[in-house]
């Protein structure tokens, strides 16, 4: 009915060639909004290019160097419970916390969480040019201190949805970098692993961390505070 | 003709005193409820409680209420709950089960931390004896400092866990939780509870006292931060979580 006007005011061959450009121009916009659709989606492409990495004054991420690395892709988020137990059923976690990101996973655990569906654990430098851009900034959202605490006072882990912090958000899209859970990475420290970006417990005030500041925890552990995101 | 007797204030007096000494016996005959609680286990009036003063400057001693020093001659841990052997154990009980050592920081949530050399017995010894249930999940401590704190069964497995009876190779002192304490140096100072009294096996978690009135997790677990260790004049040292191992 809505056509009939077409047929009315226009030829039949221009009303065809109409309906022609009509399906095309619809088929683009499908596919840009398919496009779009998945770029705010699970990953985020970081491209190859030099970044810097590290700290002249902090002595777990000295030197500061520029380096080059290769376009990778990262999980846009931690990985939450219903993902991880989509895989690992028998992963245990509280009741309500399906959307919340999983916790007390080993090093083995996360990688194999990430092989099996076709990712991997990302490496240090992957995890620290994903968090820090090309610009060497201080935090993913750039060198300014955030005024508002990022976690209540108290002495264990609140854990959020993933991205409900809106302003932790690094250059590339890739959220709750500095705040929400620490997470594993494939680099090896002495000791144990590296593990990067969650809050640092200042006797109950907390801070979020900065792009350079890393962890290594021995590989068996397990702990509440501590999760993942997988890369590719 | 009266059938029925005439109610004088005498009549009165007589049942009020049949029915007062009914109560006293029934009272008397019933099995007493929280026998355990009526021990006295403690001597003298000297109190123990939070000091940070000469030698404690080294390790800061807390306690929830200030408490009369322990006799040991008193003194016997009970064990009840879900266990099937429940019962008690003296001091010379428990320094019999075969001892292990281990050096630990204890790191306290409010800042300060210290390592010390702890030695005493494993969990496992303790389950040995009296057999936690299935059903069992952790173990609620009663403390002589009114303290009460939850501990869950895989927290009391790990084997970095100790029931402890000595630090630095002598008997615990009544500041550092004669005779027995426990030493968890994955958790925060106050889930390590110290002159404990009871442990009773429960099969759901119980909040302790500080989880209960402040802003400190029923977990403990040590957070990634900052710590400020005593013996190296309060220097911060950034800690990755979990037991502090490092230093």
């Amino acid at each position: 009915m809505k056509l009939c006007w077409y047929r009315v005011f226009l030829r039949p061959t221009a009303v065809d060639v109409k309906l022609e450009g009509m399906k095309t121009f619809t088929l683009i916009l499908v596919i840009f909004f398919v496009a779009s659709f998945a770029e705010a989606g699970p990953m985020k492409t970081v491209p190859s290019g030099p970044f810097t990495m590290g700290h002249a004054d902090d002595p777990s991420a000295k030197p500061e160097r520029r380096y080059m690395l290769g376009g990778f892709s990262i999980d846009t988020f931690e990985v939450t419970n219903a993902e991880y137990t989509s895989q690992f059923p028998d992963h245990p976690f509280p009741e309500g916390a399906n959307i919340h990101p999983v916790s007390r996973v080993t090093w083995e655990e996360a990688k194999s969480y990430c092989e099996t569906i076709g990712k991997r654990l990302p490496t240090d430098a992957e995890w620290e040019k994903a968090a820090r851009g090309k610009d060497g900034r201080t935090f993913p959202w750039g060198n300014k201190v955030r005024k508002r605490m990022p976690h209540p006072k108290f002495s264990g882990v609140v854990k959020r949805r993933p991205g409900t912090d809106k302003k932790d958000v690094s250059p590339y899209g890739v959220q709750d970098m500095a705040g929400s859970l620490w997470e594993w990475t494939d680099g090896d420290g002495a000791g144990g692993k590296i593990v990067r970006g969650g809050l640092w417990n200042l006797h109950l005030d907390f801070e979020f961390s900065k792009t350079w500041q890393k962890n290594i925890i021995p590989p068996e552990k397990r702990f509440s505070f501590l999760g993942f995101r997988c890369a590719k | 003709m009266r059938k029925v007797d005439k109610l004088t204030r005498r009549s009165w007096l007589v049942r009020i005193g049949r029915f007062f000494l009914a109560s006293l016996a029934a009272l008397l005959a019933l099995p007493r409820k929280g026998l355990a609680r009526d021990i006295d286990y403690f001597s003298g009036t000297d109190f123990v409680g939070k000091n940070r003063a000469g030698k404690f400057k080294k390790f800061y001693i807390n306690y929830w209420k200030p408490h009369r020093r322990i006799s040991a001659d008193r003194w016997s841990l009970e064990v009840s709950g879900l266990c099937r052997r429940p019962g008690r154990y003296t001091l010379d009980d428990l320094l019999k089960i075969p001892a292990r050592e281990q050096e630990s920081r204890l790191k306290c949530v409010e800042c300060w931390s210290a390592r010390a050399k702890w030695s005493g017995f494993s969990f496992a010894e303790l389950e040995r004896r009296v057999e936690p249930m299935a059903e069992a999940v952790g173990v609620v401590f009663y403390c002589a400092d009114a303290y009460v704190e939850h501990l869950s069964l895989e927290t009391l497995r790990h084997p970095r866990t100790l029931m402890a009876t000595h630090m630095d190779s002598a008997p615990l002192s009544d500041e550092h939780g004669f005779p027995l304490r426990v030493i968890a140096p994955m958790k925060y100072g106050y889930k390590n509870p110290k002159a404990i009294l009871k442990m009773e096996f429960v099969s759901q978690e119980v909040w302790g006292t500080w989880s209960k009135i402040g802003p400190y997790s029923p977990d403990g677990t040590i957070l990634p931060g900052t710590d400020h260790p005593l013996e190296f004049d309060k220097e911060p040292r950034r800690i990755a979580g979990g037991e502090i191992r490092n230093y």
